[in-house]
């Protein structure tokens, strides 16, 4: 079943020979990048509605979709902006302005 | 997508903006209740009590000893020990002129021993029911470490998130390259089968192509029968953390697939497909080759012939074919029911087809599983029937009787495939028709009774021009 190279019968063509070229993949037929769109979704909450927790999961989820990402001019803008609202998110939350509450004394 | 967030966001805003619009928070319409700021962790501590306002009294050059009072040391253990004087009469408090700047005011008085403060009697009485002695102010509570459970969760998280990124990537990156050292490298199967290994033009090329932390690409070519073939090995996403996780619920094995293009005067009319029988009605259900040539039952072995094992379900255009891709070496060697035994836990599954969707029509697909450093050696009979089976298409050729039949579905196939190309065609022309005529009539509807009266004078002028006999000028 394994063909051994010899003289006589060798499969090998150098002359047919075709260097590897990598197929061009429009940004549409990319995979759905879900932890970025959910890190958005998070950030955007945690901005919001000064919820710690979601500003914490948008960082998350930011982190997963970096590692997972190939495409690195299509999927960028999507994950900064991802990561510019999870990190606005903790430092309004930490940093900012403390909220109101009313007290009755 | 873009649409989809951009709707989301303006939506989560107008939200927000409606609850500040709706509170009373803003400035010069705060409610009548005392509003303070907080912290969320100061809400768990226990409030202070409020220290008791103590009133300012002047205290003199010289203090005084005060009395003891017998309530604070009813039992003194001796009389000659001295009891704890006033706070009130020993420490001198603020004075109303600690805070009076000398330069600004004149004729204020410089020693505070010459103020005289005089207090109503309401003030007096006041004085006698506030304690003399203000309980010491407790010190503020530490903030606990659970009121920063939320922190703590998500740092250590990404903190392993990040260790388990590095030590997954090593993992993927260690698997893809012993299969590398064993079917890749110098005097392997792959190089005594191609002349161009590698992704490169060059010899010191890199072998593996990374496009991303789980997908690893190799490419070979200069072969005769094909145009080159590309392994693609489909890892588990280890260096992500939340996928490893969830791989852990529901299990996923590392796949290599090998795609193989034939020149197009190399393969006959072959559409094949081998897998286990579930596998293979999902295949079925999924590829658009096998939906139209190949035929819905599986193909049965010859009479009084072994056949592939009982796990597996072949499916072809015709009997003939696959009767001759599978003869005795390939059932010795992988496809047996003794054979299969061992290599089983490793094959997915075997595709080939000159009919397939995309650019390139004539594809061999093979899939396997990739198993780990350990147990590479046991894929080596499979990989090996990549070569084999390039070379066994490669020479194939149909009988007169079976290309005569295939030749007929392909027939048959282009000309279904024609007439639909034609009726969208048709469809789309109608569509077209139905818009211009929807917009000829609205034209018409705007249009006023005057320009209407022109057009139908035109309209009789062209009739009447229609209706008039012909002359012919005769020379």
């Amino acid at each position: 079943m394994k063909e051994e190279a010899s003289a006589t019968n060798d499969p090998r063509m150098p002359s047919a020979a075709k260097p590897y070229v990598s197929p061009t993949i429009s940004p549409q037929d990319l995979p759905v990048d879900y932890a970025g769109f959910l890190a958005v979704i998070f950030g955007v909450f945690g901005v919001i509605f000064h919820y710690k927790l979601c500003s914490w999961l948008a960082i998350i989820f930011c982190a997963q979709s970096l590692s997972n990402m190939r495409n690195f001019e299509a999927e960028f803008k999507q994950i900064s902006m991802a990561f510019m609202f999870g990190l606005m998110g903790l430092i309004t939350i930490y940093f900012g302005p403390a909220r109101q509450v009313k007290s009755n004394r | 997508m873009a649409r989809v967030l951009s709707l989301i966001l303006v939506l989560l805003l107008s939200i927000s903006a409606l609850s500040l619009i709706s509170s009373s928070q803003f400035e010069g319409f705060d409610s009548d209740e005392a509003s303070f700021s907080y912290e969320e962790e100061d809400l768990e501590a226990p409030l202070d009590p409020l220290p008791s306002a103590s009133l300012p009294t002047i205290s003199l050059s010289s203090p005084l000893e005060a009395t003891p009072d017998p309530e604070h040391h009813p039992n003194p253990s001796t009389p000659t020990e001295k009891p704890h004087p006033n706070p009130t009469t020993t420490t001198p408090s603020h004075l109303q002129t600690d805070f009076w700047d000398e330069d600004e005011f004149e004729g204020i008085p410089s020693t505070p021993e010459t103020i005289v403060i005089q207090e109503s009697t309401d003030r007096e009485s006041e004085t006698k029911s506030i304690p003399e002695s203000s309980p010491d102010p407790k010190p503020a509570t530490p903030i606990k470490p659970s009121s920063y459970w939320v922190e703590i969760v998500c740092v250590s998280f990404l903190i392993c998130f990040i260790i388990n990124y590095f030590t997954g990537r090593k993992e993927n990156e260690t698997t893809a390259l012993a299969w590398a050292a064993k079917f890749a490298t110098k005097d392997s199967i792959f190089e005594k089968n191609f002349s161009l290994l590698g992704t490169g033009d060059g010899n010191d090329t890199p072998l593996l192509l990374k496009e991303g932390q789980d997908v690893f690409k190799f490419y070979a070519s200069g072969r005769r029968y094909c145009q080159g073939m590309l392994a693609t090995m489909y890892m588990h996403s280890r260096h992500d953390l939340i996928a490893r996780v969830f791989g852990w619920v529901f299990p996923k094995k590392d796949i290599i697939t090998f795609e193989v293009i034939m020149n197009d005067d190399a393969m006959d009319h072959v559409v094949l497909a081998v897998a286990r029988k579930k596998e293979v009605k999902a295949m079925q259900k999924d590829e658009k080759d096998l939906q139209k040539y190949a035929s819905p039952n599986a193909v049965a072995g010859p009479a009084g012939k072994r056949w592939v094992s009982d796990e597996l379900a072949v499916i072809s255009e015709s009997k003939e074919v696959a009767w001759d891709l599978f003869n005795e070496a390939v059932l010795d060697q992988v496809f047996g029911d003794k054979a299969f035994e061992k290599v089983g836990k490793w094959f997915v599954s075997l595709h080939f087809s000159d009919q397939q969707p995309g650019l390139n029509k004539k594809v061999l697909l093979f899939k396997f599983v990739l198993p780990d450093i350990k147990h590479m050696a046991d894929i080596t009979k499979l990989v090996a029937l990549v070569p084999y089976y390039i070379d066994i298409i490669g020479r194939y050729k149909l009988s007169s009787n079976a290309r005569a039949k295939t030749e007929a579905a392909r027939s048959k196939v282009a000309q279904e495939e024609f007439k639909e190309m034609q009726s969208a065609r048709q469809e789309a022309l109608q569509r077209r028709k139905s818009e211009r005529r929807k917009q000829s009539e609205e034209a018409e509807a705007k249009l006023s009774a005057e320009a209407l009266r022109k057009r139908e004078e035109k309209e009789r002028a062209r009739q009447l021009k229609k209706s008039m006999p012909r002359v012919k000028m005769m020379r």
